[in-house]
């Protein structure tokens, strides 16, 4: 009995289910209608801090201009999910991303060069611009740089280190205090963090491409594997888990930034994202660049740069030029946007604005001003895990040389 | 276990023998009861105590909570849709959970008590077609569902029904080799006996095999019921709206990227999704423990 | 699920239409017991059927609208199998297997057929589309303002109806305060007392003769105004957005005479190589949006080949079985010791028990997971400072490789512990208890008894939690993510599964290769069919058991 009743409720919630595909859908189109009638409809993708920045202003402008706008979240695998959407005509008419998506989006023709004026041009910071220039085209619209820097506990560091060295000899005394338990905090995990470590590849010597003649990087002259590259992370090897103790395997983008908002390290490498945290658990901190080896090359932290593309299968193109040239890039928004997220704003005139209420932000942009454009060439993509994988290696004890020739060459192995 | 305590008081001015005999009895019972109850739940107890401490983090190494507050509870209900989550999972999983029991049920009685051409061949096509990635058919199913989103937006990208859809695909895939195992336990001459009777082959399956086996109902409708609220990567890529994500999707969005000071809310959003399930197996659980085998041992 | 609960008679007469039968005997026993339960059947019957045509003439209309042929036939021929199917007598299994064979087909078959079919291009990041998309894009990339030429403010309007009237551009250079007209035919040039501008920006909000579209309106022809180009000598005026227009021109361009791309600039040209699905210039350069070709075996003979990917392929798949082996063997044993441990009648709070038991299992799994991973943090990990260790868990290959187990452990053991105590209370006491008569110690009887018939009621999700974990990627991705790595080969790290493998290899390379992982999962594809197909032979003596 019990069970013929469970049977008639299965056919009620499957018949539910479908005369619930009916229902929805009387009401569904005829929304779509009236935002047909009333103007375009515009849809933007990005991940979810984004999203939520974005929102308010999203409906802002779509209430000026009698349109819908609507911002919609991927979490994971934004990118991916862009192209083949796109790819098959249902993806968003403009996307949020990092710069360095460019070379894969515009290999795949997922977005198209956006078209902006030499004065709105001359608006941007440089770098940013660079950044989002692929093969002698402007991508994307930049709203916002990032780099990472050296952020200490003044209370437990009153003074920036120089070196690298000097960061280490500072660290260890506060371990031996008991002050802390840990002598820097850079993530790395089991599969390394090549964002993070590469300040110290790059003062080590170590380089990831050669550029051209115009200034483009180039995927041919691959700097991993090489004999700079060796060196770089033999100088690396000595700060890990058999050497100093500097860098360890178990500091993890999950942990690093929690270890040093617990005080149990003095130095943490990170981003502007890291701040909020250490407001709020009463860190008296201080942001200079991050240190180099005594006597190694300057330390260049990668830049990246947020921006919007309008991308090339988009339904409603012209809304998503005008939105992306026109709208956003008025500094107002820009300086929102910094509000709802707090990373150096790519327009000048936005960040001369919040430059003078928040401190932090000329330091991080001080600590990237000697940085890398992260390379936006496809190739890059091949980059990453390889990299990172060796970097853990190496950190963990593993022969430097031995182990950063096989990452060589299997991203050469990679890049087509 | 208070019922019980009578068995203790009694043995408190015992030799020391009896307190061995209790022990050998059940004492050890509840001790292994009680080091699973610990492994079961420590784990947990650091979920809590990052959910309950306003810094929360998954990486502290306290297990005990070292604040004590409701922030995090607040924060997931005013900064996120996370009600329309909830809701959106909740009916789901309810919705798809019931759905898919119910068509690999129809599936696997067809698959134990009859016999038909393509049968073997289907069965182990039904356990091979799951060996395939699904991350690689995400392609294929933007191919599909582009298409349906045109024609028919109220079942395509953004709606449950689409992604409903799409789980009724995995139905049979999942279930129907388990609940034909269960089929297969009960003893032929049942449903032969009611055929002589004079049932129809309909009457014989609502009526005789569903109630023998509710047992395995319940499990394979708990299995889907948590398989569905702990899906992902397909309802990552069909849900984009915040409003329309489910909670593995909304919540694995919290602790995306590089920021980790919401793993408190996350924390706090992971003990929530539990209430539901546990819900559904008090719910279900006396079904699951009267007897999984009924048929099997009577047979 | 149409499936009627017909009126009395013998099987093969079962599922009737008609409430009331002719000719056939029946006693007023079964006249009485099963009369409504025909009812039923019948309105169950119609409503179903009902729903059916409903649904389908629901969703012709906007395959009628597309005027989509094919699909609107799919969908007629549908519609038409599932009433016969279900009006007719025969065809008794189809009607069990249809509903869920239908789903099967559109979600699983199809996706799983058309991602293989990949397995023989180069589909992946670069060479997604075809070539007349590819060409687009390279044009459309390619389109370049004219040096020192004028950015227009631009006004959308139309001489017609906002919605439907052809559109014009009007254009005004914000220094010099001229304005023009310009549609397809070209640009002329407008009266300046003919129009109202706005002081600040030059651009027209208004024109005799023309209507001006609001960003709202114009919004709303978004593509009419993205084709319209406006020819000039040195290129073409296009909108940029809705307000701004520029002179631009493609540098770039196809000539299907030669079939290549020849740049106007620079004259460098790329001829299209179909093998490899690319454009490719005479240097070797290769411009980067290629499109999608057909290679062959290619992607087989790189499988076998590519010593990256063959060398470490069968170590993963001895790996990937023990992994499925231990993760449902090792949950079977602690959940079933457990569940003896609290199986017996003097047993009390048994309930609070089960219920604590079962979190682990009610908890979100991906959550969970992220907790795990950070637990076994070598130095700020849970379980070295609670246990005093100092174990580098995911750092050496077996202890990550247990680690991992162990977290399948706890995620899965309540579940077997719920399902081996829903066996055990069906076993018959007195069976355990004639053999104790007998004698036999009680790992005797449980070894003669208890287990066997254990194992014959759990078997089948014995055997589905095996396939499961087969390809339990998320078991993988959310903890150690494959490694640790070998310091010379990153690709294939000491617990990954073959899938998690697989993904690297789609998604870790420059860009997606979706040809290349097709490729590797047929050939686990194969593997797993072969393995399957033996076993399930086996399975053969075992059924014929119980039918």
């Amino acid at each position: 009995m019990r069970i013929r009743t469970a049977g008639v409720v299965a056919v009620l919630g499957l018949a539910l289910a479908a005369s619930g595909c009916g229902g929805s859908d009387s009401d569904k189109p005829a929304a779509k209608e009236s935002a047909k009638a009333a103007g375009g409809k515009l849809v933007i993708w990005a991940d979810d801090k984004r999203t939520a920045a974005l929102k308010p202003f999203a409906e802002e402008f779509g209430k000026e201009n009698g349109v819908t706008v609507e911002v919609q979240a991927v979490s994971k695998d934004l990118q991916t999910n862009f192209v083949t959407a796109s790819q098959q005509g249902s993806g968003p008419d403009v996307v949020v991303g990092a710069h360095d998506w460019i070379g894969n989006m515009v290999q795949n023709g997922a977005i198209d060069p956006v078209q902006l004026g030499a004065e709105q041009k001359s608006g941007f910071n440089e770098t940013a611009i660079k950044a989002v220039t692929f093969n002698g085209q402007l991508y994307g619209v930049p709203y916002a740089t990032e780099n990472i820097a050296l952020i200490r506990n003044t209370e437990l560091a009153p003074e920036a280190p120089k070196t690298i060295e000097d960061l280490v000899a500072a660290g260890k005394k506060l371990k031996a205090e008991k002050k802390a338990s840990e002598i820097l905090c850079l993530q790395s995990g089991q599969n390394g963090d090549a964002y993070h470590v590469y300040p110290l590849y790059t003062s080590g010597g170590g380089y990831l491409f050669g550029t051209t003649a115009n200034g483009d990087y180039d995927p041919k002259d691959l700097g991993v594997g090489k004999p700079e590259s060796i060196a770089a992370f033999q100088k690396i090897a000595k700060l890990g888990e058999k050497g100093d103790g500097a860098l360890k395997r178990s500091i993890t983008g999950e942990n690093s930034i929690a270890t040093f908002t617990g005080k149990k390290c003095a130095f943490l490498v990170s981003g502007p994202w890291a701040i909020a945290d250490a407001k709020k658990a009463n860190i008296k901190y201080d942001i200079s660049p991050v240190p180099g080896f005594a006597g190694g090359k300057e330390a260049q932290p990668f830049v990246g740069v947020q921006a919007f593309y309008v991308a090339a299968k988009g339904k409603n193109k012209a809304l998503a030029q005008e939105f992306v040239t026109n709208y956003v890039t008025k500094p107002e928004l820009a300086v929102a946007l910094y509000k709802a997220e707090p990373r150096p704003p790519a327009l000048t005139a936005a960040f001369d604005q919040v430059k003078g209420e928040d401190p932090d932000l000329a330091k991080f942009s001080e600590a990237g001003k000697n940085g890398q454009v992260l390379p936006a060439i496809p190739a890059m993509a091949a980059i990453w895990d390889p990299f990172g994988k060796a970097e853990a290696a190496i950190i963990g004890g593993a022969d430097p040389a031995k182990t950063i020739t096989a990452a060589g060459k299997t991203i050469a192995g990679q890049i087509k | 276990m208070t019922t019980y305590a009578d068995a203790p008081v009694t043995n408190r001015n015992a030799t020391g023998r009896s307190r061995g005999r209790w022990f050998a009895q059940v004492g050890w019972r509840h001790l292994v009861g009680v080091l699973a109850v610990a492994f079961s739940l420590f784990p947990i107890l650091f979920v809590i105590s990052a959910a309950l401490n306003p810094l929360g983090t998954l990486s502290s190494t306290e297990l005990l909570p070292t604040g004590a507050s409701f922030e995090n509870f607040t924060n997931l209900f005013q900064d996120t849709p996370f009600a329309h989550w909830f809701l959106n999972s909740l009916l789901l999983a309810g919705v798809a959970s019931f759905a898919s029991i119910f068509l690999s049920a129809l599936a696997a009685y067809a698959f134990s008590r009859m016999r038909f051409t393509g049968r073997r061949v289907g069965l182990l096509a039904l356990l091979l077609i799951q060996m395939f990635p699904q991350f690689l058919a995400i392609v294929a199913i933007f191919l599909i569902f582009t298409t349906v989103t045109d024609l028919w937006p109220a079942i395509g990208f953004n709606t449950p029904w689409g992604l409903f859809l799409l789980y009724m695909g995995a139905a049979l895939g999942a279930n129907t080799w388990l609940m034909k195992g269960f089929f297969d336990t009960l003893p032929k001459e049942l449903d032969e006996s009611a055929t002589m009777d004079g049932a129809s082959h309909a009457q014989v399956f609502f009526r005789i095999m569903l109630p023998l086996v509710a047992p395995i109902l319940a499990v394979t409708g708990l299995l889907a019921f948590i398989g569905t609220i702990n899906e992902f990567i397909i309802a990552n890529v069909f849900l984009t709206e915040p409003n329309s994500k489910t909670l593995a999707v909304g919540m694995f969005g919290l602790v995306a990227g590089e920021r980790n000071n919401n793993f408190g809310m996350f924390a706090a959003g992971t003990l929530l999704t539990a209430i539901p399930t546990v819900l559904v197996f008090q719910l279900l659980q006396r079904y699951i423990v009267s007897g999984l085998t009924a048929g099997a041992v009577k047979g | 699920m149409s499936t009627s609960l017909s009126g009395p008679g013998s099987a093969e007469q079962a599922p009737g239409r008609e409430p009331v039968r002719r000719g056939l005997p029946r006693t007023s026993r079964t006249a009485r017991n099963h009369a409504p339960i025909t009812a039923t059947g019948l309105v169950g019957k119609v409503v179903l059927l009902g729903l059916v045509a409903g649904i389908a003439i629901w969703a012709a209309f906007p395959l009628v609208e597309a005027e989509h042929w094919i699909g609107l036939g799919i969908l007629a021929a549908t519609t038409a199998g599932l009433f016969y199917l279900y009006l007719s007598r025969r065809h008794i299994p189809a009607k069990y297997l249809v509903p869920g064979t239908l789903f099967l087909i559109a979600f699983q078959i199809f996706p799983v057929l058309y991602t293989a079919s990949t397995a023989f291009t180069n589909f992946g990041d670069g060479h997604r589309g075809s070539k007349d998309d590819a060409i687009v894009a390279i044009q459309t990339s390619s389109v370049k303002q004219v040096p020192g030429s004028t950015e227009y403010s631009l006004s959308i309007a139309t001489k017609g109806d906002p919605a439907t009237g052809a559109l014009v551009f009007l254009l005004s250079d914000p220094k010099t305060r001229e304005v023009f007209a310009g549609d397809a035919g070209g640009l002329r040039k407008l009266d300046a007392g003919q129009v109202e501008a706005s002081s600040l920006t030059g651009k027209i909000t208004a024109a005799e003769g023309y209507t001006i579209l609001n960003i709202g309106q114009a919004s709303g022809r978004s593509k009419e105004i993205t084709d319209l180009v406006v020819p000039t000598s040195g290129g073409a005026i296009r909108s940029n957005g809705l307000t701004r227009a520029y002179e631009g021109t493609a540098v770039r361009a196809y000539d299907a005479g030669c079939d290549c791309v020849k740049d106007s600039e620079t004259g460098k040209t790329w001829t299209a190589d179909p093998g490899v699905g690319s454009f490719v210039a005479a240097d070797g350069d290769r411009l980067a949006q290629g499109w999608k070709v057909n290679v062959g075996f290619e992607n087989f003979s790189r499988v076998l080949t590519d010593p990256n990917i063959s060398r470490p392929f069968f170590g993963t798949l001895l790996w990937n079985f023990a992994f499925a082996i231990g993760s449902t063997g090792l949950t079977f044993l602690l959940g079933m010791g457990i569940a003896l441990a609290l199986h017996s009648p003097r047993m009390r709070g048994t309930n609070l028990y089960r219920v604590l038991l079962i979190l682990p299992y009610a908890m979100p799994s991906f959550a969970m997971l992220l907790v795990w991973r950070d637990m076994f943090n070598t130095d700020f990990g849970l379980l070295n400072n609670l246990f005093g260790l100092d174990v580098d868990w995911f750092g050496g290959s077996w202890s990550a490789r247990a680690a991992v187990l162990l977290v399948q452990l706890w995620l899965g053991y309540p579940y077997m512990f719920l399902v081996t105590t829903g066996a055990l209370q069906a076993i018959p006491r007195e069976l355990t208890e004639a053999t104790s008569v007998d004698g036999a110690s009680p790992w005797q009887s449980f070894r003669a008894v208890t287990l066997p018939l254990l194992l014959v009621a759990l078997s089948p999700l014995l055997i589905a939690s095996f396939a499961y974990n087969f390809n339990n990627v998320n078991a993988i991705l959310f903890t150690t993510e494959g490694g640790p790595f070998p310091a010379d080969n990153p690709t294939n790290g000491a617990t990954d599964l073959l899938i998690t493998y697989t993904y690297r290899l789609a998604f870790g390379a420059q860009g997606a290769e979706y040809g290349l992982a097709t490729t590797v999962s047929i050939f686990i594809f194969a593997i797993v069919a072969v393995v399957a197909a033996i076993s399930f032979s086996r399975t053969r003596k075992q059924e014929e058991v119980y039918s």
